[in-house]
């Protein structure tokens, strides 16, 4: 399907520097929107990987001499009602973001992997056993399913987690399933069947490294999304709970003081929306990198 | 015709008994049982007992699921385990208000993004490309923002900001003003992210007949711009758009919940969450099949249409 794969070409000398620059040349990084995202993205992760020795007032600590500040040098984002810094409280929920979005996207990637290639490759009573419990799935709108699973489960991130990737496997399974069928009956495929490849060889070497490519633009959509996903339950109050920064019940907590205090719940939403832009262009980037057509 | 509908029929009666089922044994499996959840630690003993018995979790797990299916078939929705409020009372309450918000969504959305994508379509063909970029830029922006964010900027600025639309408030039926200000807000933060994906498919679709043959013999035959919109344009481009607004529906059912949360606006979306809070199963349960019970008649409707508007699709 592609030739391109995403391993750096060898560098000729080592050392930290060398590879840098050898990676600062490679073509991922030379794309346009891929440098887009990673110049929203990456100050992102430095600041929430550093908050913790940053100069800021702790996510949990109040001050009750600074109560509903408006954003200054000393509180960027403002602070709340409980004069807790905004800022810091982002961070905080942002840490929470990212691993939500990384792990759903795993999940679904590892799941809708797996599955999905058994039924296509197979097919048959397996195939048809799968997607019947695919189809059942994808009969709940997805935030919906999340809603009625976390209400079983319980609040906090594992829960969370959990619901959100069971919403997104079987659309992973799909995809996968997909691309499958229509590579199992290509000129190749055959061409592998009559030199008796094996059908695990088939699998793992024709198969599945030419299904790799649009499955990670999945998984980079479904990590936006699954953040998105997380910062609605929480703001209904269902996903992470308080005092737990998260950049949902952040501005829930702000929702009150909207007419006061504005700072609390739009700052916080500025930065989802950027980390949304972010991995939107990422897999764009990606996407376009990896398909020849789309050039 | 007849065929079609009949294997989807079937096809859709087997996923909303899966549904049911999985909804079923879903909310067993909660530790312990639904009803220590439900009494956390306010019961006990016999008291604990008797809520069981009320929810019917002494029988046997195959008595349950069969009730629960006869339940469902004769809509017998049961009451509200806190409250004792019939279910299907509350759900004929707060049905008609999240179906007003869902149907002024499409109807709006429909409104601006057709015109706006065939507009996109016309400039983009003729080489002036801004338009199509703005909407293609807007779309993705409005796509990634989180639903409950943008209503509350929309309702800093509009409301509180500059008065022009309640932020709360009764329901009043028959004030249809007050009704339609009441509402306007959260239909047009939902309609703003159906708009965003209606308008690019109707740019696309329409872009796409622009371009072929018979478009540039019906010019060559003198028809004027208006008249090859309508006969060939739009009508080709109809097909997709109705696909789309069929399947967003999904997504603008959980956009109710939020804007309902929100503009506290006490629809199905509202019913659920404080289900949810109060810990009712049996509200919780029912409102989840319910949905996905709409979803799903939903998606069987746009095949239908589907099929309807393009008698090549094959099962």
């Amino acid at each position: 399907m592609t030739d391109i794969t995403l391993t750096t070409t060898s560098a000729p000398k080592t050392g930290p520097f060398a590879i840098l620059l050898a990676a600062s040349r490679h073509p991922l990084l030379s794309h346009a929107k891929v440098r887009l995202a990673l110049l929203i993205l990456i100050p992102i992760l430095v600041l929430t990987i550093l908050a913790p020795v940053l100069p800021i007032q702790k996510p949990l600590e109040t001050n009750l001499r600074a109560m509903m500040q408006f954003p200054s040098i000393e509180h960027v984002f403002g602070t709340d009602k409980m004069g807790r810094d905004i800022f810091s409280r982002t961070l905080a929920g942002v840490q929470i973001s990212l691993l939500v979005g990384f792990s759903v996207a795993s999940i679904a990637l590892t799941f809708g992997m797996v599955l999905g290639t058994l039924a296509g490759f197979y097919g048959g009573w397996l195939d048809r056993a799968i997607m019947t419990v695919v189809d059942i799935f994808l009969a709940f709108p997805s935030l919906l399913l999340a809603i009625g699973l976390v209400s079983v489960m319980g609040t906090g991130i594992v829960p969370v987690i959990f619901a959100i990737s069971l919403a997104d496997v079987p659309r992973f399974i799909r995809l996968q399933r997909s691309q499958v069928l229509s590579l199992r009956s290509r000129a190749f495929i055959d061409a592998a069947r009559t030199v008796d490849a094996s059908q695990y060889w088939l699998m793992t070497r024709h198969i599945v490294p030419n299904t790799i490519a649009p499955m990670l633009v999945a998984a980079s959509i479904a990590a936006a999304n699954a953040i998105l996903v997380e910062a609605s339950l929480s703001f209904l109050g269902l996903g992470i709970m308080p005092p737990q920064p998260s950049l949902g019940n952040i501005v829930r907590d702000g929702q009150t003081y909207l007419e006061q205090a504005w700072w609390i719940s739009t700052l916080p939403g500025v930065v989802i929306l950027l980390i949304a832009i972010g991995l939107h262009f990422l897999s764009d980037g990606v996407r376009e990198l990896l398909d020849p057509r789309s050039h | 015709m007849a065929e079609y509908t009949a294997k989807k029929l079937v096809q859709m009666l087997i996923t909303v008994l899966g549904v049911i089922t999985l909804v079923f044994f879903t909310l067993r499996l909660i530790p312990g049982d639904a009803a220590s959840a439900m009494a956390g630690d306010t019961l006990s003993g016999e008291a604990l007992q008797a809520l069981r018995e009320q929810m019917g979790l002494d029988e046997p797990l195959v008595n349950q699921y069969l009730g629960f299916l006869r339940d469902l078939v004769t809509v017998d929705l049961g009451e509200t385990i806190t409250t004792r409020i019939p279910i299907a009372e509350l759900l004929l309450r707060a049905l008609p208000i999240t179906l007003s918000i869902a149907l002024a969504t499409i109807v709006l959305s429909i409104l601006i993004s057709i015109p706006l994508g065939t507009l996109a379509a016309f400039m983009a063909h003729k080489g002036r490309n801004w338009l199509d970029n703005g909407l293609t830029g807007a779309a993705m922006i409005i796509d990634l923002m989180p639903s409950f964010w943008m209503a509350l900027v929309l309702l800093l600025i509009f409301s509180l900001g500059l008065g022009w639309f309640p932020a709360s408030g009764q329901l009043n039926w028959s004030d249809p003003w007050a009704l339609v200000l009441r509402l306007a807000l959260p239909v047009i933060v939902l309609s703003l992210s159906q708009v965003a994906t209606l308008a690019r498919i109707t740019r696309t679709a329409v872009l796409e007949v622009l371009n072929e043959d018979y478009v540039r013999t019906a010019r060559s035959m003198g028809w004027s711009e208006l008249r090859v919109l309508f006969r060939h344009a739009l009508k080709n481009a109809a097909l997709p758009i109705a696909t789309v607004v069929g399947l967003s529906f999904g997504n603008l059912l959980g956009g109710t919940v939020i804007v309902e949360f929100i503009f506290t606006i006490p629809g199905v979306g509202n019913l659920l969450i404080s289900g949810i809070n109060s810990r009712d199963y049996q509200l919780v349960q029912t409102l989840i099949v319910f949905y996905a019970l709409l979803f799903v008649v939903i998606n069987f409707a746009t095949d239908l249409i589907y099929k309807t508007l393009d008698p090549r699709v094959q099962f």
